[in-house]
């Protein structure tokens, strides 16, 4: 079993420096221009940008691979798929059956595919670039309560540790005689719960403890709470933001103004 | 001691959740995430992975209620989405993963000694999360009839072992610790 990936990579790009609520709204609305647009050519220029983007993020190259790797078999399957259900449009290529594949389908799963892939990397775009504790930091400027940010926090800190906890515990029950990778579907989930017991009741003990010290660190003992760290906006990030949102409405406004199909 | 003692003025106490329960909810998300990740089993052709991420939703909402199924099982299962490479499905985990969380507690936590109330309650908790995924794929993703259907039998299965499981963890969990039932 691999080890958790923390999708961060360390970096000094400008991806890096700028304000996560930028990032956050950047990728928001360039997800939402993925849904807007209809036209294949353009839906193709917005992936080129958005992999602009994941490069300039220098990611590893194993990281985008992994990144990678589902979005395309997610995009093939849908091109394959999307023709034998949709038998609508002239002229038609094949006819198998009651499955008609025709050239419109194709072409209409073609685009879905892109809009797809686009959907799926821009959010590496933010993952990439952006350390957990500042996104959970952005969350909370952004109007998230504290203490749903401060539990966030607590579960991203602990999900490597819960990692190796899963991953000990089952080799102590390997040594005991446990077969993990043997029998069916039904059989190897039911092998599992020897394992998710010892874990769950362990995480349970270990909540007890992290209560305690919330509580001895004062933890809401006053509602005007102050940061050590706080975000502030600098000039480049209100320039990249007014650059996305450019990047959003100039389509919007050809569309929904001047009428022209994008 | 001679010292000048100004009355404190203390701000009156913020209204937070209780230590408890921020740190359960943040330890339970975690593990929904982990417990995803660690049981991680690709096993079609296709898109198909299974993991046992489903039994911890149903553990939260059957064990500590509606609100941390809810929370926990979206929020820890969405991260477990971006963590396997699958980011787009994150928004609709969490929804789905959420309403699933959501009824299944409202429904199972009343009475957890009746299994019919049990079965119930994750039957009708997954109908939500299937139901959830389907139209997601079909309406938002516009992905085609075919990929959604396609879905449709993995999530079923998903959520029987997922239930089943859940409900056992449940009931072990709580006389091996006896300290949860009381939360």
């Amino acid at each position: 079993m691999a080890m958790f990936i923390d999708l961060y990579t360390e970096a000094d790009t400008f991806l890096h420096r700028m304000d996560p609520r930028v990032k956050v709204v950047s990728i928001l609305l360039l997800s939402l221009l993925a849904f807007l647009v209809t036209n294949l050519y353009s839906l193709l220029v917005l992936l080129a940008f958005i992999f602009l983007l994941l490069f300039l993020s220098r990611a590893t190259l194993s990281r985008t691979l992994f990144a990678l790797k589902f979005v395309v078999r997610f995009m093939l399957l849908i091109v394959i798929l999307w023709p034998l259900f949709d038998p609508t449009g002239t002229p038609v290529l094949a006819t198998l059956g009651p499955v008609k594949i025709t050239e419109p389908a194709i072409w209409r799963g073609v685009t879905s595919a892109v809009r797809v892939g686009c959907l799926a990397t821009v959010w590496y775009i933010l993952m990439f670039t952006t350390s957990q504790r500042d996104l959970v930091r952005a969350l909370v400027k952004m109007g998230v309560r504290f203490d749903f940010g401060l539990a966030l926090a607590i579960s991203l800190r602990f999900l490597p540790t819960f990692g190796a906890l899963i991953e000990n515990i089952k080799d102590a029950q390997r040594a005991r005689g446990l077969e993990l990778g043997k029998g069916g579907l039904l059989k190897r989930s039911k092998n599992y719960v020897a394992v998710l017991v010892p874990t769950i009741v362990s995480a349970l003990r270990t909540a007890d403890t992290l209560a305690l010290a919330l509580q001895s660190r004062a933890y809401g003992a006053r509602a005007d709470r102050t940061y050590l760290r706080d975000l502030t906006m600098r000039a480049a990030d209100y320039a990249s933001l007014g650059v996305v949102i450019a990047i959003f409405a100039l389509p919007m406004i050809a569309r929904f103004v001047f009428d022209i199909g994008i | 001691m001679s010292e000048v003692t100004e009355p404190v003025v203390r701000p009156a106490p913020a209204k937070f959740v209780s230590p408890r329960t921020v740190a359960l909810y943040g330890v339970l998300t975690a593990l929904t995430a982990a417990i995803t990740y660690a049981s991680y089993t690709p096993f079609s052709p296709t898109r198909g992975y299974f993991n046992l991420g489903e039994s911890m939703v149903f553990f939260s909402a059957l064990t500590f209620g509606w609100s941390a199924g809810a929370i926990c099982g979206g929020i820890g299962s969405a991260a477990a989405d971006i963590l396997l490479g699958s980011g787009i499905y994150a928004p609709i985990t969490l929804m789905a993963k959420g309403a699933e969380g959501f009824v299944a507690g409202i429904i199972g936590k009343r009475d957890t000694s009746k299994p019919v109330l049990i079965a119930v309650a994750i039957g009708t908790g997954g109908a939500c999360m299937i139901t959830g995924y389907f139209l997601y794929e079909l309406f938002i993703l516009d992905v085609g009839l075919g990929k959604a259907l396609a879905e449709v039998p993995i999530n079923v299965g998903q959520v029987v072992i997922g239930g089943t499981i859940g409900a056992l963890l449940s009931y072990y969990v709580k006389r091996s610790y006896p300290k949860v039932a009381g939360a």
